[in-house]
């Protein structure tokens, strides 16, 4: 086992790297650099000379294999450089926006899995057939809203007509209600339209029909036999939607004027802020990584037959 | 060494109280202002909405707006701009004097006037500011400041007392010691490398707030500074800010920043779009909107470029432009068509509107005789080429995709294809500073001095057209008369001829077509109706000083 962790840090220290290089690579291939953004026709207009100059305080003017060496070392060394666009170190910056944005995705999570089992399980107890297919046509409903639509909408609704929630100078808990329902929403459509499928799917299986006969009740056979089953592929699913949740919340940052890692990095893109979005990308693949590292370490103790193959792996 | 006294008189003349609309160059509505009976009330936090994050606050950074809107409440200037005369007057400085060829400035500062970590804001200091924003500091990555031509060295001369030097002539140098650029901060900021200086509470000014939170990309907290006491003369409020403090809150989406208002979130908010005032003002809050005083909202062209080379092309477009109608279709009153090359409020103004007449059956006769004529699909053609440009998008622009595909709509009907980009801005920029690819970009800028017109045009500086010896490496077009126009008004020391040479460059670049004026570039707030006493400097940044809330 060790052996086995030692090695699979081995490969995510690679994946980092390469990450970082092809990064780097694409990102002097652009037209234009962040000092021509920032300097020439900005806020600050100056001439090709004195963009000279500057570039030179930024090492921008050596060579690329020379920067690129530079800033991996500076990396190993733990400094992630300044943005050339906001004026600060980029730590300062992924302090300032990470905190806020691994709040707004997981509560997010948490909600659309919320919703999208409240709506799946409602779906099929339901002893309607209209309520039950009113029920199963929300997801279509749900990911067909664009997010900014939902999100001003709540917004004029809750905040402006109600006044319920602030969306200007509330508290964290306040500030967090309209975000997090704007981003769950379409988050939770593809986890309920997979669950109402596979619950679909396992309650034409035989051993449903057994259960009944046994005198089960539909609760009961929902609850403890076909969710369990029906819950593995919604979380296949789940894993997937790590991306989503981060598109997501640049539309949501922006629309509710939150901080956060979506619309840092909406604005490293149109600044070119190299160094901003070096670190962005390090730290995705880093949570990749990670998150994949867990999962594929819980694996064997979910299901029994993997643990062998890890065994003989190791 | 004959010297001028210049600032008494200017003082008294323009006594004028900054909160009685003083600065209400293009105001819409006046509600803003207070009326003079009403007494301001001390205390309460003001919740100022803006659009977008503030980016590094070195000082010469001012001219973005989120920037200069949080630099204007924390850093005082050496003199102040009456917002309306355009007059200079004292502010930090008491007085100055000048020698006849405006080489050599002489500033007499007020003592007493200290930055907010106690320092004292005297000569020294003031010296430190200049040098910097004049030359640059290579060492700490500071850029020098875009409102500075030829600044030489600066000299202490005692504690309240400091001269300039220029290596040329450099009468645009008073009017750049008022502008937001030339904030005045200590001596420690100035110590800090140019990447520390986004964080806000880096920035310590002498004015009449002071950073006291920030949170990153989403809020600034100013708190009031009690024991400021050194407002420029002709403000009505020579003690501390009314307000207790400001917070300065970012919404990007602009539907949100009125719903904020109109919901009694925010007290005031800046950049509202023409076709939202009519919301605002129906439920009684105030749209207020601001000259900035510089060069018009304008398509420029690059002459380098084969289809715009010859002067009868760029004339054909500029008088089958209608800007009337993209005024009276895209904006509201606030946005006034262009009738020159600058801002008729602005210094040096020539009204040019008849050469600038909507004329396209002049316009198809200009491109006939040029050679251009009509192809089987609408679209001119000379030589096998199609008469056809690719404009970028200029996002700082009020709506400008919604002008440019306006502007290309009326181009069509002369038979001239314009297709509006919107790239991104590494590709924008790079492709904006090469002729070759662009015959023709959006520009403005905002500047309430004469220089303004040299920013823009001269190619050392903004290089409008492209001209070679500036921004754009592979240049050869120049054209040297235009230049000498430019020249002669940046180094001329007779402030009236200053009026005329700059009139006289403008009225050239409009023989020659190089720039299309299409509408004066306001800065549009809105506000509610207890917030009394909002002022703006030149170039319409807010400044708070006299601000008070109303019961409310």
């Amino acid at each position: 086992m060790p052996r086995y962790l030692l090695g699979r840090i081995g490969q995510a220290v690679l994946v980092l790297w390469v990450a970082y290089t092809v990064t780097f690579v694409l990102l002097q291939a652009l037209p234009g650099d962040a000092v021509l953004i920032k300097f020439q026709g900005g806020d600050i207009n100056l001439t090709p000379d004195q963009l000279e100059q500057v570039r030179q305080t930024y090492g921008a003017d050596e060579s690329v294999l020379q920067q690129y060496f530079q800033s991996l070392g500076r990396l190993v060394t733990g400094n992630l450089g300044y943005s050339v666009q906001h004026g600060v170190p980029v730590t300062k910056l992924l302090a300032a926006n990470l905190p806020s944005t691994v709040a707004l995705t997981a509560l997010g999570f948490v909600l659309a899995v919320v919703i999208a089992v409240a709506v799946a399980f409602l779906s099929s107890l339901s002893p309607f057939a209209w309520l039950r297919r009113l029920l199963q046509a929300v997801p279509a409903l749900f990911i067909s809203v664009p997010t900014f639509w939902l999100g001003i909408t709540l917004i004029q609704i809750f905040s402006f007509k109600l006044r319920l929630v602030p969306v200007i100078g509330g508290t964290a808990a306040q500030s967090l209600v309209l975000p997090v329902i704007t981003l769950a929403v379409p988050i939770s459509a593809p986890l309920a339209q997979v669950l109402i499928r596979s619950i679909d799917a396992v309650s034409l299986q035989p051993f449903v029909p057994v259960l009944r006969a046994k005198g089960a009740g539909p609760n009961w056979i929902l609850w403890r036999h076909v969710g369990k089953n029906a819950l593995l592929p919604a979380l296949t699913i789940a894993g997937v939607l790590f991306g989503e949740l981060i598109a997501g919340a640049v539309v949501t940052e922006t629309v509710f004027g939150r901080t956060g890692i979506g619309v840092l990095t909406q604005d490293a893109v149109n600044n070119q802020d190299v160094a901003v979005l070096q670190a962005i990308v390090l730290l995705s693949a880093l949570v990749y990584v990670v998150v994949n590292l867990i999962v594929d370490l819980l694996h064997p103790l979910l299901d029994p037959r993997l643990s062998q193959k890890v065994v003989l792996a190791a | 060494m004959s010297r001028l006294t210049l600032a008494g008189a200017v003082a008294t003349a323009a006594a004028a109280a900054l909160l009685l609309g003083g600065c209400s160059a293009a105001s819409s509505s006046s509600s803003s202002s207070t009326n003079a009976s009403a007494k301001p009330v001390v205390g309460g936090t003001l919740v100022y909405l803006e659009q977008q994050a503030h980016t590094n606050l070195y000082p010469p950074s001012g001219g973005f707006y989120p920037n200069g809107g949080i630099l204007n409440q924390i850093t005082d200037k050496l003199t102040y701009q009456d917002p309306k005369s355009l007059k200079i007057e004292p502010w930090i400085a008491k007085s100055w004097t000048t020698d006849t060829t405006d080489t050599e400035y002489d500033f007499t500062l007020r003592s007493g006037v200290t930055f907010s970590d106690g320092t004292p804001l005297d000569a020294a200091a003031v010296a430190k500011n200049f040098d910097t924003y004049g030359l640059g500091n290579t060492a700490l990555s500071q850029p020098v400041s875009e409102v500075f031509n030829n600044y030489d060295h600066s000299q202490v001369v005692s504690p309240t007392e400091v001269k300039f030097f220029f290596k040329k002539p450099s009468p645009g140098f008073l009017q750049g010691t008022s502008v937001i650029g030339s904030g005045l901060v200590s001596l420690s900021t100035l110590a800090k490398n140019f990447n520390d200086l986004g964080s806000a509470t880096n920035i310590i000014g002498s004015g009449p707030f002071v950073v006291s939170k920030e949170s990153l990309g989403k809020e600034v907290d100013l708190t009031v500074r009690k024991d400021y006491k050194w407002a420029p003369e002709s403000s009505s409020n020579q003690g501390r800010a009314y307000l207790d403090g400001i917070k300065f809150i970012v919404e990007p989406e602009d539907s949100v920043r009125i719903g904020s208002l109109l919901s009694g979130q925010g007290d005031y908010i800046r950049q509202v779009q023409a076709y939202d005032e009519k919301q605002v003002t129906s439920q009684g809050y105030s749209v207020v909107a601001k000259a900035t005083n510089g060069v018009n909202d304008s398509i420029t062209f690059h002459p380098q470029n084969a289809l715009v080379a010859d002067v009868k092309v760029r004339q054909a477009l500029l008088h089958a432009t209608n800007t009337k109608q993209i005024v009276e279709t895209i904006f509201s009153k606030n946005y006034p068509q262009a009738t020159g090359v600058l801002a008729h409020t602005a210094k040096g103004y020539v009204n040019l509107s008849s050469e600038l007449k909507y004329d396209p059956s002049q316009s198809k006769k200009l491109l006939d005789a040029a050679g251009w004529k009509l192809g089987s699909d609408g679209v001119r053609q000379k030589d096998g080429q199609e008469l056809a440009f690719d404009i970028y998008e200029s996002l700082p622009q009020p709506q400008n995709k919604q002008v440019l595909q306006l502007v290309a709509q009326q181009w069509a009907k002369v038979g001239v294809k314009l297709t509006v980009k919107a790239g991104d801005a590494g590709s924008a920029t790079t492709d904006n500073l090469d002729s070759s690819k662009t015959a023709l970009a959006v520009t403005e800028v905002g500047r309430a001095d004469e220089d303004v017109l040299k920013s823009q045009f001269y190619p050392k500086n903004r290089n409008g057209l492209l001209q070679a010896g500036g921004t754009a490496t592979d240049a050869t077009f120049t054209d040297p008369k235009l230049n000498d126009l430019l020249d002669a008004e940046t180094t001329e020391t007779d402030p009236a001829k200053r009026v005329t040479d700059t009139q006289d460059a403008s009225t050239y670049l409009v023989d020659q077509a190089y720039t299309i004026p299409l509408f004066e570039e306001p800065q549009v707030f809105a506000g509610a109706s207890y917030v009394k006493g909002v002022a703006f400097e030149a170039v319409g940044r807010p400044s708070f000083s006299t601000t008070w809330l109303a019961k409310h």
